[in-house]
């Protein structure tokens, strides 16, 4: 799959521009707030009929202006496939595949899938438990609509088993009924997303530990893991043992939305103990495993678009990273950087056909 | 909006606070009504005055009623051991509307969600555990929206009922009458499979 032309009309910074991509490697640089982030947000905006940075599309217009076009035209298969997006005045969104109106945005997503890096992506790292859990549900979604369908259940249930312990320590109540529902409920769709979250995981983990240390050049002893409270015990087991403590607490104290992708460093916690650059080498690794499982699933190879990559990773580093990206990887890449001698350097370095583009 | 006359803004003020209705609406509302005899207008308000003061609430089923018991309860033609549970009202009018069932209902007054503040204390579920105690009840048909708050309400309701020899069922969820496959969400055609039907079902 290859973005060959992408026309962006009022969408951020942007009023008006065209840009053409004429090799399977392009790098995009220019000087502080030109418009590069804004420039790979367009094309993520085309594969997911939304923005991968901003809520509203209020915020994606141009300011003083009202509404938004994306227009892209890839190919794939040895065909050309157009793309339009529009926002109309009202604010309502409008997507078309070659000039045919979406009923839903979902028929859409999917279709010309990309993976975003950008720098504050290292929150995943050094974040808490939840913004592992948000990366590996927006890829296991895409992998499986089933998948997104049952979390949301069990969300929306462990919300309801929330209030409702609330409610109970307020009034005294001794009939537990309603949580044994409550508990069968979550039981159903929480022990499913567990074994979902598992078989994938155990794609997802080794491919990032492959990636970590290909990029770093040496094994650093790094160690990913599934954790959550039920590979000790079912759902089942784990809520009916915790019903106190849960009384107790007033909220569901152990289950699947308190999962986590754990990190170690030769047994040390690796988002206390890793210095930056290694922090994004892990971030690369993560992402670059979630490319590998898109790939395979879809078939194809998503789009990478690499925003500011040149920031903390040494040479040896950046050197392994683009080989992978630009030379292992056959599909279409975006790169960004403000340095314009150092981007054409290091792309030069690798012997294949690249453009660039000078905002 | 500015008034000539005190009158003429309360009732407008009056209108403008039922459901759906703005001062525009009102106002068009209360100026037809001006347009009318003075009787017919009588007739308008005490129907709403006499409605509120002597409506009630079947004993039984909660339905509304003019007497202790609903026209529904105290009909000998509907199948009285069969119960169907309905959240409100409304879906019992929208079920009668079909012409198509025959034994009484209970209304819930609600459904278990409590993160809107409803527990199952603030229903009228005893009252259903008592009658399907005391009625000999066959069959109980729950009618809920298909929803998490409204399976959370059916497992519940079971539960409290499952030592009572009584058949439970729900009202089928699946591909809208005259719609198309195509166009269904995933989640309903999914359900749809895994819930299909014996064919000769369908024709009878
Ligand atoms: N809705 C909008 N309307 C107009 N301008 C906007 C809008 N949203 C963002 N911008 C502008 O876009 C610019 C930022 O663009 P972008 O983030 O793409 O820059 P960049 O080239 O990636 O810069 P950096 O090198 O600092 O990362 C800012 O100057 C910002 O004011
Ligand atoms: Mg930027
Ligand atoms: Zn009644």
């Amino acid at each position: 799959m290859q973005l060959q032309q992408l026309s962006i009309v009022q969408f951020k910074n942007y009023i008006q521009q065209r840009f053409e991509f004429t090799e399977r490697i392009t790098g995009i640089c220019g000087k502080n707030g030109i418009g590069k982030t804004n420039l790979l947000d367009a094309v993520y905006y085309l594969g997911f009929t939304k923005s991968y940075f901003t809520k509203t599309d209020a915020a994606n217009t141009h300011h003083g202006a009202t509404g938004f076009r994306i227009e892209g035209v890839f190919e794939k298969e040895a065909n050309t496939h157009k793309v339009v997006c529009i926002l109309r005045e009202t604010g309502k969104k409008e997507f078309y595949y070659n000039e045919q109106a979406y009923d839903k945005m979902a028929q859409h997503i999917g279709r010309f899938p990309a993976v975003f890096i950008a720098p504050d992506d290292v929150h995943i790292i050094t974040e808490g438990s939840e913004e592992r859990r948000r990366f590996m549900d927006a890829l296991f979604s895409q992998l499986d609509s089933h998948y997104l369908q049952q979390l949301m259940e069990y969300n929306k249930v462990l919300q309801q088993k929330n209030s409702y312990l609330k409610l109970l320590a307020e009034r005294s109540v001794s009939d537990y009924s309603l949580l044994d529902v409550y508990d069968a409920q979550l039981v159903k769709t929480g022990s499913s997303v567990y074994e979902k979250r598992n078989a994938y995981l155990q794609q997802l983990l080794p491919l990032a530990g492959t990636f970590y240390q290909q990029i770093a050049g040496v094994d650093e002893g790094l160690e990913l893991a599934y954790q959550t409270s039920l590979h000790q015990y079912p759902m089942q087991q784990l809520l009916q043992q915790n019903r106190d403590k849960d009384i107790a607490a007033q909220r569901t104290t152990q289950g699947i939305h308190r999962d986590d992708i754990g990190m170690s460093f030769s047994g040390e916690v690796f988002k206390t103990t890793a210095s930056q650059g290694q922090r994004k080498s892990l971030l690369f690794a993560l992402k670059l495993a979630e490319f590998e499982m898109l790939k395979i699933t879809k078939g194809f190879a998503p789009l990478l678009l690499l925003d500011d990559v040149f920031e903390k990773l040494d040479a040896s580093r950046m050197h392994n990273l683009l080989q992978w990206v630009c030379v292992q990887n056959n599909g279409q890449v975006l790169i960004t950087d403000t340095h314009k001698e150092r981007l054409q350097q290091h792309l030069a370095a690798l012997q294949k056909p690249f453009q660039l583009i000078e905002l | 909006m500015q008034f000539s006359s005190s009158l003429l803004e309360n009732a407008v003020n009056e209108f403008s606070k039922l459901p759906g209705i703005g001062k525009k609406t009102a106002l068009r509302l209360v100026l037809h009504l001006l347009k009318q005899d003075v009787g017919r207008v009588q007739m308008f308000s005490d129907a709403v005055t006499t409605l509120r003061q002597q409506i009630k609430y079947c004993q039984r089923c909660f339905n509304i009623a003019d007497a202790n018991t609903c026209s529904i309860c105290a009909s000998p033609l509907r199948k009285q051991r069969m119960i169907c549970v309905v959240e409100n009202i409304r879906d019992v009018i929208a079920i009668e509307a079909t012409q198509q069932y025959s034994g009484t209902y209970h209304v819930l007054g609600g459904i278990i969600s409590p993160l809107d503040g409803v527990g199952p204390d603030q229903l009228n579920i005893e009252a259903l555990v008592h009658r399907l105690q005391q009625e000999q009840t066959e069959e109980l048909i729950f009618a809920l929206n298909p929803n998490i708050q409204g399976d959370t309400t059916i497992y519940y309701i079971q539960k409290k009922t499952q030592h009572l020899p009584v058949k439970v069922t729900t009202i089928a969820r699946g591909i809208a009458f005259g719609g198309e496959l195509e166009y269904a969400d995933e989640m309903t055609l999914g359900r749809s499979i895994s819930n299909r039907l014996p064919v000769e079902r369908l024709v009878k």
